[in-house]
């Protein structure tokens, strides 16, 4: 066990609508995003003094947000990162509390991620005019290599040669996480697919279609982390944060392509610390959240964390494994893949309202957590929601994880 | 063979790091960085020490550009507007074949084939050339495939 387990807790979670586009600023939807975790915690601006984010060059500032509602924050900071930094900037939330920096902190994310700056680099009206391949990016953008599909692709095909996997398994995992969205209100795409609709969807960069690949929108979401002696008196039960890791790098991680298995990705190096700090087992693990930024990231993260073996993960999700009333239920609000793409915090986010028992779906009496359990009536609550492992990517050589419970665990 | 690179969209700019790279392409030589102090070769050359031994004293190692077909994408929706008229094309990982260290290290570098999708299969042997661009001082590595082998493997739909 670590010496911190359960004793810090995510109390406030909230996000604006998923947009294309939003038409407003990065300022503006964080302020909103922030706003709404605050009051789902049940507190004021003045009783949070630390604020984080995370982005790209692409976002708002702390103190910008902090401006805007009027918050004295204790502590500050913006850091660049995307897919697995909400992890590690809770994991930074607990250091800061238990250091003494501050008391509760926010943590928040806001991107107009399709109508501004887009990660795979397109710019409004088609590809880019004129790039300039400099810096790091100089050899990749000499050959046409640039995009996250383009990068991860040259894993997956690897992946595929080296365990006999087929992009079925790429399709499972499409088709949970639309299942999920189908149940999510919020989500940008609602319609479940089938197999035949996953062969059909167009090629983007192969071994990837279209239905492999994320929904870039315009998005911000917030978390707010406090000690478990302040969290039980807010608003919501509160999830406890058990274990993780936290931007976990694999040797080589700027140049994954000279690396003895390319698909050897850095959840490997991190996933019996973070299991070993909340002190359980992978069968103690209701629910899952995995970040789809593509499929194939899903799929290599459920074998890079030890949910099953090197090179069985195509088999590990056949059959619906991943879907809810299943074994293993992943993405409970539909992911990147569906939902819309928030590197990576509206994982945490439906992660801490399955654990609460309070999945804001379309249940006449959610928020009392009070639920049917009829998918057919749009309930998506797990009935057995107490342990969730949360993990995330940065890519091939950066991860990160959270395991999270909740009160009735 | 996929259609042409239009290079008048692309801007490489070499610096401190790759400056000496870009002028061996230019004379037709496929260099990797190396480790004056234990020999260890990497790419790409944007990495100023040794990732063995961390020794900042580093040169070059002129590779015979030849190599082993790793792995591969095939880009359908071009991107980047220099590689408009070139979908589909196909990016390889080609490990070379010449800087295999003793202890199983290996240096794998990228690019563009000439080759069709069609003649593309995992673990052929692949070779460098040249491609030049307009701007004379900057000349790209592009790969083919130069033969056969047993066991390749092909990405099936
Ligand atoms: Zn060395």
């Amino acid at each position: 066990m670590g010496a911190l387990t359960d004793k810090y807790c995510i109390v406030g979670v909230g996000e604006t609508p998923h947009m294309r586009p939003s038409n407003r600023t990065t300022l503006s939807m964080a302020c909103e995003a922030v706003s709404k975790a605050l009051a789902d915690a049940g507190l004021k601006p003045s009783d949070v003094d630390g604020m984080t984010s995370y982005q790209a060059g692409d976002s708002t500032t702390s103190a910008a947000v902090a401006t805007s509602l009027g918050m004295r924050l204790n502590y500050s900071l913006d850091i660049l990162g995307g897919g697995s930094s909400t992890e590690a900037l809770v994991a930074h939330a607990i250091g800061l509390i238990e250091a003494g920096y501050a008391k509760t902190i926010v943590c928040f994310r806001s991107m107009n991620g399709r109508s501004g700056r887009r990660m795979g680099g397109q710019v409004p009206g088609g590809p880019i005019p004129i790039a300039n391949a400099e810096g790091d990016n100089q050899f990749n953008m000499s050959w046409g290599w640039t995009t996250p599909a383009q990068r991860f692709g040259m894993s997956a095909m690897r992946y595929l040669r080296d365990t006999g996997c087929t992009t079925d398994a790429f399709g499972e995992i499409a088709i949970a996480h639309r299942l999920h969205a189908s149940l999510n209100p919020k989500a940008i795409h609602r319609t479940p697919i089938t197999m035949e609709d996953h062969h059909r969807s167009r090629w983007v960069v192969k071994p990837f279609r279209l239905l492999d690949c994320c929904q870039e929108t315009d998005v911000a979401a917030a978390i707010v982390i406090t000690s478990r002696e302040q969290a039980y008196d807010l608003r919501q039960p509160p999830v406890f944060i058990m274990g993780g890791y936290a931007r976990t790098m694999t040797d080589n991680p700027q140049w994954n392509y000279s690396r003895r298995e390319i698909h050897y990705v850095a959840g490997n190096y991190g996933w019996k610390r973070a299991f070993g700090m909340a002190g359980i087992s992978h069968s103690d693990v209701d629910f899952i959240s995995c970040y789809d930024a593509f499929t194939f990231t899903t799929l290599i993260q459920l074998e890079a964390n030890g949910f099953c073996g090197r090179g069985e993960a195509g088999e590990f999700v056949k059959g619906g494994r991943l879907q809810i009333d299943h074994e293993l239920p992943s993405n409970l609000s539909g992911g990147h893949l569906s939902e819309g793409y928030t590197h990576g915090i509206q994982m945490v986010i439906e992660n801490v309202r399955q654990l609460r028992h309070r999945a804001d779906d379309a249940c006449p009496r959610w928020a009392e957590g009070i639920h049917t359990y009829d998918r057919k009536a749009g309930c998506r609550q797990l009935r057995k929601a107490r342990i969730c492992c949360g993990m995330a990517w940065g890519y091939e050589n950066m991860a990160s994880c959270l395991i999270l419970r909740g009160i009735a665990a | 063979m996929p259609g042409p690179i239009d290079y008048t969209k692309l801007r490489i700019i070499p610096d401190f790091d790759t400056r000496e790279w870009w002028e061996a392409t230019r004379q037709h030589k496929y260099l990797v960085r190396q480790c004056n102090r234990c020999g260890h070769k990497w790419f790409p050359p944007t990495f100023p020490a040794c990732g063995k031994c961390a020794s900042m004293d580093i040169g070059w190692f002129e590779t015979a550009g030849k190599g082993v077909l790793y792995s591969y994408v095939v880009v359908v929706q071009p991107i980047i507007g220099a590689f408009v008229s070139a979908v589909p094309y196909v990016v390889a990982i080609i490990e070379l074949d010449d800087c295999r260290e003793e202890d199983g290290t290996v240096t794998r570098v990228a690019g563009v084939l000439t080759n069709d999708e069609s003649e593309v299969a995992i673990g052929l042997p692949c070779e460098v050339l040249y491609e030049a661009t307009n701007d004379p001082k900057i000349v790209v590595p592009r790969w083919r495939i130069c033969g056969s082998a047993p066991n390749t493997w092909k990405f099936e739909e």
